[in-house]
């Protein structure tokens, strides 16, 4: 199951400006940034999880977070035995293994990136890659080609994505035990897999570009877009709750 | 040979999914999967060979419960060729690319070279070529070519002759049928073109959401319109002109034999001699 | 419409030339079918026809191709894809949207019309395939068939006067086949839209249009109508080009002498034929 591909919907989220989305998103994960409380650092997860929730997207909150957690696990092991101030809390013999200022580094630095990742990744859910382009496009003034660029590259993932699964079973029909527990030898399986999934992504590339210019694309200008991104009272009050946030946070937490 | 019982599929997004689907294919058969897209030809087929395994119920493949046994040796006794070579070919030549399978199921090297060579001498293949940019048609054939070199037990067509030319197909087409009449191969073909349908199956299993709507020798298959109709596929135009006229070509079912029918009444009739 | 006069073209990485010598007149409201076996250069007419050859791909382009008085070579893709619109086979690739409105306001915005007629034609070409429900629908949650509606009604809607498609039904079954076909040839009768072709499926080319062009190794060998193109049935077995197993069967009864009408391409036809032949009361 894909965990970045938009979910339908008319929640409040859903509603808002593509842009006021985007903005609201980066403000939340520098307001989590700034703050240096392990229990703030929780309870912003746990309000976003709730600010989805309410707007439908509970479990899609949940399973990301589940899967966020996993890197958080990886950062905050590395940076259990980087961090070496405080005092002694596991020692070997004479080799003090983690001490309490590296736990609580660790944790802090854990949740962060848990706490910082969650709203963007939920971007993806409540916003539809067009919509997103489009807005930057006539609002932020970017140039339509990147917008163009990002929107073809989210679109081809699950494409290649598809394209690789057909690709391995057929490879798995010849015979290649992919089933195997050994991950040295699954890469050395997958990697020639590549050739394929390289051949038909070249090919896919191309016709998406000579059809795009078929029809136009190099006449684009950036008042072309025919859908309108207004700002509305709920897009302000959502700026204004969240510049609140980053102050709060940059100034007690 | 292979032998669904009670075998029921879906995938988790809730597309197709097969039903309490039953048969049996016996060794040397050449069946045709038929219905309109989204029936689940291509999901019986990728059951077959342990690509998808069973929700409920058991596919025997020789005896063998396909739950139980790993594709990678399923793969042994199953070759599989897909609708699309290019997903299969990932050697830079031609000579490797046929013999990885066999590399891969651990056949021995003398043995590898004897049958690449006697592979590139039957399907018209050069060993150096780079696979790569050769035409869609050589590129299914270096595919057929690697499937065979295994010499499966059964053989399995998804969509054999998409993207292929008539005597690319007719030339892969007739070599199956060699192999099936001569080595006794099991085949299972997945076809939307009736007329190739009509001239190579021996049996036809017809596919409808997932369910068995029809099954039985070509011949009777082929006849019954009604059949076609509800399975959403296009009846072979033979056939279905000589129903046009009731039981008076009953027996027609070719070009030669509707000709030498048509040819049969003007004769058999004094009033209007030839 | 468009003229194509002595063109040759040969691809930069290759040592034979794709088309040799082609001279094709297509006229308003025509409906012609390309066919051919694999690499006769069935695709790299088309993408000579809309002028794709000679600016996507390089080569050697000899000759010339008209698009309404446009010579292709002189002038960019931009000047004449509003002409010419083209649907090609890989169905997921040609798409630039994910959402169906979104790929078909596409052309339309890149093309200017003005935003008070951008909403009129969004939802024409979207009527006029009969694909109206699917307006919200994400691209990728569609099947083969409705994909295929959504390329033709993204180029529909641009309101070209040309529409070349590269076998549009190549990975769809034959009943969407049909379909596909119908619509092309409503838009073909009912608007007038000049429709190009290249198709491998000779029972459909057979029952739908009005011209069937042949082509074998780059070279054009028919251009006529279907029914008399069909009738060089020996030469379609050496070219290696199947024909509908009605148009054999009336091919060997007019050997027989049995029957002197045409060539039959449906079997509607051949029952007519069959009757006639039997002298069987209608």
């Amino acid at each position: 199951m894909n965990l970045l591909n938009y979910v339908p919907g008319n929640s409040f989220l859903h509603r808002l400006n593509p842009i006021t989305k985007l903005a609201a998103a980066f403000l939340y994960g520098i307001a989590c940034i700034l703050c240096d409380s392990i229990w703030m650092e929780l309870a912003f997860i746990v309000l976003m999880i709730a600010i989805c929730a309410a707007a439908g997207l509970g479990t899609r909150a949940l399973r990301l977070t589940r899967n966020l957690l996993i890197l958080g696990l990886f950062m905050f092991v590395l940076q259990l035995f980087f961090v070496r101030t405080g005092e002694a809390l596991v020692t070997i013999g004479h080799f003090v293994l983690i001490t309490t200022g590296g736990l609580t580094s660790a944790l802090l630095l854990s949740l962060r990136v848990v706490a910082t990742m969650l709203p963007l990744m939920l971007l993806f859910a409540i916003t539809p890659m067009n919509d997103l382009c489009n807005a930057l496009v006539k609002k932020a003034h970017l140039p339509y080609r990147y917008a163009f660029i990002i929107t073809t590259a989210f679109r081809f993932v699950p494409l290649f994505s598809t394209e690789f699964h057909e690709i391995q079973d057929a490879q798995k029909a010849r015979g290649v035990d992919f089933e195997t527990k050994n991950i040295l030898r699954k890469m050395q399986l997958v990697a020639p897999l590549c050739v394929p999934l390289l051949v038909s992504s070249l090919e896919k590339v191309n016709s998406s570009a000579i059809s795009a210019e078929m029809r136009g694309f190099h006449l684009r200008s950036r008042q072309s877009g025919y859908k309108e991104y207004p700002f509305t009272g709920s897009d302000l009050l959502v700026f204004v709750l969240l510049l609140a946030l980053v102050a709060f946070s940059a100034v007690f937490l | 040979m292979i032998r669904f019982e009670h075998v029921s599929f879906g995938y988790p997004h809730g597309e197709t999914t097969i039903e309490d689907l039953s048969f049996h294919i016996k060794k040397g058969d050449f069946i045709a999967l038929i219905g309109a897209n989204g029936a689940g030809k291509s999901t019986v087929s990728r059951l077959c060979n342990g690509l998808l395994r069973p929700l409920s119920g058991h596919i025997y493949l020789d005896g063998q419960d396909t739950l139980t046994t790993p594709t990678s040796l399923l793969a042994r006794k199953v070759g599989f060729l897909f609708q699309n070579p290019d997903r299969q070919i990932c050697e830079n030549t031609v000579e490797a690319e046929i013999a990885f399978s066999m590399k891969v199921q651990g056949w021995p090297d003398d043995e590898i070279r004897k049958r690449v060579a006697t592979a590139l001498e039957t399907f018209d293949l050069k060993g150096d070529w780079f696979p790569f940019n050769r035409s869609r048609g050589e590129r299914q054939r270096i595919a057929l070519a690697g499937v065979l070199a295994c010499e499966p037990q059964l053989l399995i067509l998804d969509e054999p002759t998409t993207g292929l030319d008539y005597l690319e197909c007719i030339h892969i087409m007739d070599h199956i049928r060699m192999l099936n009449e001569e080595k006794n191969i099991t085949v299972l073909m997945v076809s939307h073109d009736m007329e190739l349908v009509q001239d190579y199956a021996k049996r036809v299993l017809v596919l409808r959401d997932g369910k068995l709507l029809g099954d039985g020798p070509v011949k009777e298959i082929m006849k019954q319109e009604a059949l076609l109709r509800q399975a959403r596929v296009l009846p072979a135009q033979i056939p279905s002109l000589a129903l046009a006229f009731g039981d008076r070509f009953a027996e027609v079912f070719t070009i030669r034999e509707m000709h030498e029918a048509i040819l049969s009444e003007k004769k058999g009739d004094p009033g209007r001699k030839l | 419409m468009i003229v194509a006069d002595h063109v040759t073209f040969q691809y930069a990485d290759s040592s034979d030339p794709a088309l040799k010598d082609i001279s094709l007149k297509i006229g308003d409201r025509d409906f012609i079918g390309i066919t051919g076996t694999s690499g006769a250069g069935k695709s790299t007419l088309a993408m000579a026809l809309n002028g794709v050859i000679p600016h996507e791909f390089k080569g050697d382009f000899y000759g010339s191709v008209k698009i309404d008085g446009m010579d292709t070579v002189e002038h960019q893709v931009e000047d004449f894809c509003r002409k010419v619109g083209e649907v090609f086979q890989d169905i997921d690739s040609q798409m630039v949207a994910s959402v169906v409105e979104d790929e078909i306001l596409f052309g339309l915005e890149n093309f200017g019309v003005s935003h008070e007629e951008i909403g009129a034609r969004l939802e024409k070409a979207l009527d006029d395939l009969g694909i109206a429900e699917l307006r919200t629908r994400e691209i990728s949650s569609l099947s083969g068939g409705q994909k295929q509606k959504v390329a033709i009604a993204a180029i529909l809607a641009l309101e070209p006067q040309i529409l070349v498609l590269d076998e549009p039904t190549g990975e769809l079954d034959p009943e969407s086949s049909r379909e596909i076909f119908g619509l092309l040839r409503k838009l073909n009768e009912e608007k007038g839209i000049t429709i190009v072709i290249v198709e491998q499926k000779i029972k459909l080319l057979c029952e739908y249009v009005k011209r069937l062009v042949v082509l074998d190794k780059g070279s054009l060998v028919f251009d006529d109508v279907p029914g008399e193109v069909i009738t060089h049935i020996d030469m379609f077995k050496t070219l290696g080009i199947n024909v509908p197993p009605v148009a054999e069967l009336s091919h060997l009864l007019r050997l027989d002498g049995l029957w002197n009408g045409g060539i039959t391409l449906t079997v509607t036809e051949a029952e007519k034929m069959v009757r006639e032949v039997l002298h069987d009361p209608v």
